[in-house]
């Protein structure tokens, strides 16, 4: 009985030591020194955030170093991305929310916990949820649509147009009066596709949500579908009211021109926002969606930074408190949307630069009048899809295609227009 | 037993060029040859790239390479584009080297400015001339109150004229540097002998120069036309392949379609063929230009 006795001792003391052991570890690996991979894909707003994450990271957990790669979403992140595929993820992705629906299918990325998801708004989860399970965290959204020079508008007596004809009509005096109706830069390529996309939304996906798998199906295509060919239409109704030099014109010249007074609307996003008031703090402007067939457009929204981790990571607590910092530190939060001049994507988060623009959005968001582009995207993918219709729009609007080579051209590339 | 002794000489000779040339070998092979055959290899498959399937398809996407009308216009860009700089870049190169050989004052000056652009990384000099052909240029326009059309990067029509602008404003001086020193090795008995037979500067130039430069050129036109032929960052930093597809190489084209369009076997097709062509095109260019080297 004794020996018994003993025995249980022994084996409860043994038990707490492991336990208490086991304590000393966890509490060693918390402060024990890791440097995370993070491959962050930014959009030309972005590049400047990573130091101030730096910053916040080292104040909070400063056993944490934060090794970055930051490359241009819309050139390098996917090749990025296909190579860490082969050789192992890297810890923490930065890219957009459309990206979720790309990776996430292949098993690679970890589930982002609650706790961090449970500190941004709802509205955000949808879109980087796959099989219920939730792999991405959005941090901020751009809006997109026209921007117009409110200064302009109101000497001129222009009221924000609804329908195609009232945009017309406006077109029309800005010509009348000597003045380009649009700011655009052809020269980017991507620049072709993000607004062919806005059109897309608004005259395509908002009344056919799953256009993409239907042209999959074979049940649809570009050169048979209307709203599609209005779509790609409108880029002729840009190209034929912006500039002449439209495809030698980058954006910061392009967005300086629209500060300028020297063109009346931008099709464009917040990123914008950014080079207008770097250029005039005091620019005065507005946005409205681009006017549809039926008149109904909405706003577009498109959720932009969004974290994933890698589901093979060896530092998960790490990996947490990064995500802790991003989500809990509110400062750090208002710190990198006055910088990047987009919205919160966080509860209870707002930013506290002056966009003029604000009043807009909360008006279409009070009207309900605002879609997130990333069930565009996921339909139809960026990468080798509609960036090479992009291209395709360009070589036609250049006279070196037809509409219907343009279209057709589109139609032979549905196999890359899925992600999966 | 003199014989066994020689033999034995030898092959500890040639067991020690293996070992010297081993590590050389490893490298090419693991960085040159391994790739070479796997890429072959995907090029046999349809493998995205992503995921963990590559299914073997044969040659399908070689049969898909021939029907492939932007493939065809990336390599006819490509030629135009190679053929375009092997002239301007060996005339050029070869006009420079004279003038700076004739004796003239500030020679080195001239010789280091012709040389600085070849130090530049090619993004660089991508984003110098997007900047010169969309704000510099146009800003002297404006100044000099004239109307010349420098915006090249913008229209289909014009962009092959100024990538080659730009590119040979990058490599003039490096194949110049060649030539001039082929010329300063041409013995100048041999131009007083031309001169005694009473050849003029111009039948010296063809008769004495250009043979004894033999040499120099092979190197600079399978430089210049390897080199031209697998153009990207230039691209990259500059009309990123447009407008639309009127400057897609075939390297640009490869990669928009391996990596961007997650079609890595196709792409590595496209390689392969590229690897073929630049095979061919060297060993022509070689055998050919050593040939007038052996008559010179």
């Amino acid at each position: 009985m004794k020996r018994k006795a003993m025995s249980i001792v022994l084996a409860a003391s043994l038990c707490a030591g492991m336990m208490a052991g086991n304590s000393v570890v966890c509490s060693a690996a918390a402060d024990e020194e890791v440097t995370l991979i993070v491959l962050a894909g930014q959009s030309t707003t972005d590049a400047g955030i990573e130091d101030m994450i730096d910053e916040a990271l080292a104040e909070q957990y400063p056993n944490i170093t934060l090794e970055w790669e930051c490359v241009d979403w819309g050139n390098d992140f996917q090749p990025k991305m296909q190579q860490y595929l082969q050789s192992g993820l890297p810890d923490i992705m930065i890219g957009k929310a459309q990206d979720v629906a790309t990776y996430a299918p292949q098993g690679v990325l970890g589930e982002i916990d609650a706790t961090y998801l449970d500190r941004g708004l709802d509205a955000a989860r949808e879109n980087v949820t796959v099989d219920g399970k939730t792999y991405g965290m959005v941090y901020n959204a751009l809006y997109q649509g026209v921007y117009y020079n409110k200064t302009m508008f109101k000497d001129n007596g222009w009221e924000v147009p609804k329908t195609l004809d009232e945009l017309q009509a406006i077109i029309d005096d800005c010509k009348a009066k000597d003045i380009t109706p649009f700011a655009s830069h052809m020269v980017d390529t991507w620049s072709i596709g993000n607004v062919t996309m806005q059109f897309c939304m608004n005259d395509v996906f908002n009344k056919t949500p799953d256009w993409g798998d239907q042209f999959r199906d074979g049940k649809v295509s570009f050169s048979d579908s209307e709203d599609m060919q209005n779509a790609y239409n409108y880029n002729k109704l840009i190209f034929d009211n912006t500039y002449g030099d439209t495809f030698s014109t980058e954006q910061t010249d392009c967005d300086a021109k629209m500060v300028l007074g020297e063109a009346a609307m931008k099709v464009s996003g917040s990123w914008s926002i950014q080079n207008f008031l770097d250029i005039d703090e005091n620019f005065d402007f507005g946005i409205f969606p681009f006017p549809n067939q039926t008149g109904d457009s909405k706003l577009i929204f498109e959720p932009n930074i969004t974290v994933m981790t890698s589901a093979e990571t060896e530092h998960q607590d790490a990996v947490n408190a990064f995500l802790d910092v991003l989500t809990g530190n509110k400062e750090l939060a208002v710190e990198i949307l006055d910088y990047t001049k987009t919205a919160s994507m966080l509860k209870d988060v707002t930013p506290t630069f002056d966009n003029p623009s604000q009043e807009d959005i909360d008006k279409y968001a009070a009207d309900n009048m605002i879609v997130d582009v990333t069930l565009g995207n996921n339909q139809l993918v960026w990468g080798g899809f509609q960036e090479e219709n992009a291209k395709d729009i360009a070589a036609w609007l250049q006279g070196q295609e037809t509409f219907e080579e343009c279209l057709k051209a589109s139609d032979g590339r549905v196999d890359a227009s899925s992600a999966n | 037993m003199k014989r066994q002794k020689t033999s034995g000489m030898e092959k500890k000779l040639v067991r020690q060029y293996l070992i010297l040339v081993l590590p050389g070998m490893i490298i090419f092979t693991i960085g040159l040859i391994v790739p070479l055959f796997l890429s072959f290899r995907y090029s046999l498959t349809s493998w995205d790239g992503m995921s963990s399937e590559k299914i073997f398809i044969g040659l399908e996407n070689y049969v898909k390479l021939f029907k492939d009308s932007e493939f065809r216009d990336a390599w006819w860009f490509t030629i135009k584009f190679t053929i375009g700089n092997t002239i301007i870049q060996n005339v050029l190169a070869l006009l420079f080297a004279v003038a700076l050989d004739s004796g003239i004052r500030a020679q080195k000056l001239y010789r280091t400015a012709f040389f600085v652009p070849c130090l530049i990384s090619a993004v660089v000099v991508g984003f110098i001339w997007l900047k010169m052909f969309s704000n510099v240029l146009p800003a002297l326009n404006d100044f000099l109150g004239t109307n010349f059309n420098f915006l090249l990067f913008g229209k289909a029509e014009t962009v092959l004229g100024g990538l080659l602008i730009a590119n040979n404003w990058q490599w003039v001086g490096y194949w110049m540097l060649i030539y001039l020193a082929g010329l300063q090795s041409v013995p100048s008995e041999l131009y007083e002998a031309a001169k005694v037979d009473g050849a003029n500067a111009i039948h010296r130039f063809f008769n004495v120069t250009i043979p004894m430069l033999a040499p120099a050129i092979t190197i600079c036109v399978v430089g210049i036309t390897t080199g031209s032929l697998k153009v990207y960052d230039l691209l990259v930093a500059s009309t990123k392949g447009g407008p639309g597809r009127a400057s897609t190489s075939v390297i640009y084209k490869t990669y928009t379609t391996a990596i961007n369009g997650r079609q890595y076997g196709y792409g590595s097709a496209m390689t392969v063929t590229l690897v073929l062509a630049l095979l061919l095109v060297a060993v022509i260019q070689v055998k050919g230009l050593r040939k007038k080297e052996v008559q010179a």
